[in-house]
């Protein structure tokens, strides 16, 4: 299994605007970074270069593991994406 | 837009669609309200259902009428390292019988028939709808609001079965604003495929019957387990870890993933399979110390919004919690409307009757249960234990043997220490 290659086996119906936002501050102070070794889909990256977390929406799978893993809080914005938006499972 | 009702049920997975057929049957008036494009596009479980009294009461041939693929004839466990497995296994005839013990099933399938069940009783089903906040008035819950469409529902209660993060319980004030990491596991789940005839053949089956086996020490020593289930022609393969020891150890849970996938053991089971479908949820793992305040003035928290998982390490069960709540929360509803009082108070029937039922007696009960589960060892040390006893009793080479009980005391001092073997079995016992 590639996770790069999620969207080969998962759907996702793609909103505008993401459902998670990071406070930029807040993720350059943290030594930790749990959101990017937990996150099962890899939507969380780190720049080592610019000290930045990076948070992509498209394959999120909703899970929820972030909001538990972050001790610090930094979502300015962590809600489910819109009705109709977001992860769409067949079977699963 | 603005619509009023008798009850609002944030959810519509086992347990808020169990709660709004309940109370639909009843008469009552009852928003159902998802946030996916039809209930159980965004559900996901590990695959095992196991079987719900509560709603075989509402459904007296629920086999019959579910959309599910096996029913549990088999279950085993597998202790496994990076090359070795040790496998237990108990199988009857008794679990080929009705009222069956279990079943796999896809919950887009299951969640979708269940609500269609609360609709056609004459529940609402508002789909499309993530509630966004809820409306409290003189410190009471009398509705909530919905982002899309900027809509208002009121009613005079709330049911709270928006899974497990529930905001609908946050934004009441019922549930912690944090979490505690040590209480949360995520499971990452991949659907495969096989042909039905090789599925029967390779796990010993016939007809519907299904298999389900758990393993331990298939996570790179991270907290966690595996586990197997046989759909009809699809398997579910997939690792449930603790968020705490997955965050400290830096690892993914698709490389864990992978890694199990990969053992040769497991691998020859999936041989010629593919990958249809990858999803990922956490489950909250606490047990009864992390239940949240069930009960608000106006609102009652059902299935993981109220955390009732049950994690004994032998069944992890939730949905049968999740649809046995809901059920419960149905009559305390009805009973309030009976009563006209939807204070704390009024409320508070449903707290007796989930203390009076399986539900927190068994929450209860297996309270020191995820205690059991933080001994590290387990993950590790003790599978590679079991695996490489069975290998030194199989093993035919020339050498004198010893006896078992010498080589279990070998074993366990080289690979546990006897003072950790003996705090663990005092842990796993006081847990159990």
């Amino acid at each position: 299994m590639n996770i790069d290659e999620i969207f080969d086996y998962t759907s996702f119906t793609i909103d505008r605007e993401p459902h998670i936002i990071l406070d930029p501050l807040i993720c350059a102070g943290c030594e930790q970074r749990g959101c990017v070794n937990s996150c099962p889909a890899r939507c969380y990256s780190y720049n080592e270069a610019e000290k930045s977390v990076t948070f992509v929406y498209d394959g999120c799978l909703e899970c929820g593991t972030c909001y538990i893993v972050c001790d610090r809080n930094a979502f300015t914005r962590w809600r489910y994406p819109r009705g109709g938006f977001g992860v769409a499972f067949r079977m699963t | 837009m603005k619509r009023t009702f008798q009850a609002i049920v944030v959810g519509a997975g086992p347990a808020g669609a169990s709660a709004a057929l309940g109370m639909a049957r009843a008469g009552l008036d009852v928003a159902l309200v998802e946030r996916g494009n039809f209930p159980g596009e965004k559900s996901m479980f590990g695959g095992l259902l196991h079987r719900m009294t509560s709603l075989e009461e509402l459904f007296p041939d629920f086999w019959n009428r579910a959309p599910l693929e096996r029913h549990i004839a088999k279950k085993g466990t597998t202790f496994m390292t990076a090359e070795s497995s040790f496998h237990v296994q108990n199988e009857t005839t008794n679990f080929s019988r009705t009222p069956y013990n279990g079943y796999t099933c896809f919950r887009p399938r299951f969640d979708r028939w269940l609500a269609d069940e609360a609709r056609k009783a004459g529940a609402t089903l508002i789909t499309r709808a993530l509630v966004e906040d809820v409306i409290i008035r003189g410190g009471k819950v009398c509705g909530v609001k919905i982002l899309r469409e900027g809509g208002i529902l009121e009613a005079p209660v709330v049911v709270a079965a928006d899974g497990v993060l529930s905001f609908t319980a946050l934004k009441a004030g019922l549930r912690r604003p944090k979490f505690n990491v040590g209480q949360m596991a995520v499971g990452v789940k991949a659907l495969i495929d096989l042909p039905k005839e090789i599925m029967d053949d390779r796990f010993g089956l016939s007809g519907d019957q299904g298999f389900a086996n758990e393993y331990v020490g298939c996570t790179s020593g991270v907290r966690g387990g595996g586990f197997l289930y046989t759909n009809y022609d699809t398997v579910s393969v997939g690792l449930v870890v603790h968020l705490g020891s997955l965050r400290e150890s830096g690892k993914s849970p698709y490389d864990l993933m992978n890694s199990f996938l990969e053992q040769p053991q497991l691998a020859k089971l999936l041989k010629g399979g593919r990958l249809l479908e990858y999803s990922a949820h956490v489950i909250p793992e606490g047990g009864y110390d992390m239940i949240p305040e069930l009960v608000g003035d106006g609102i009652l928290v059902a299935g993981d919004a109220a955390a009732f998982c049950n994690a004994t390490g032998v069944n992890l069960e939730g949905i049968n919690l999740a649809t046995h709540s809901g059920s419960l929360a149905a009559r305390a509803v009805i009973e309030a409307h009976e009563q006209k009082d939807f204070s704390r108070k009024g409320l508070t029937r449903y707290k007796a009757l989930l203390n009076d039922s399986y539900v927190m007696k068994d929450l209860k009960a297996f309270r020191h249960a995820p205690h059991m589960l933080h001994i590290d060892r387990i993950y590790q040390e003790y599978p590679e234990l079991v695996c490489s006893m069975m290998e030194h009793i199989y093993r035919i080479d020339g050498t004198p043997k010893s006896s078992i009980s010498k080589l279990l005391l070998r074993e366990l001092k080289a690979k546990v220490g006897l003072k950790n073997a003996l705090s663990d079995v005092f842990t796993a016992w006081r847990a159990l």
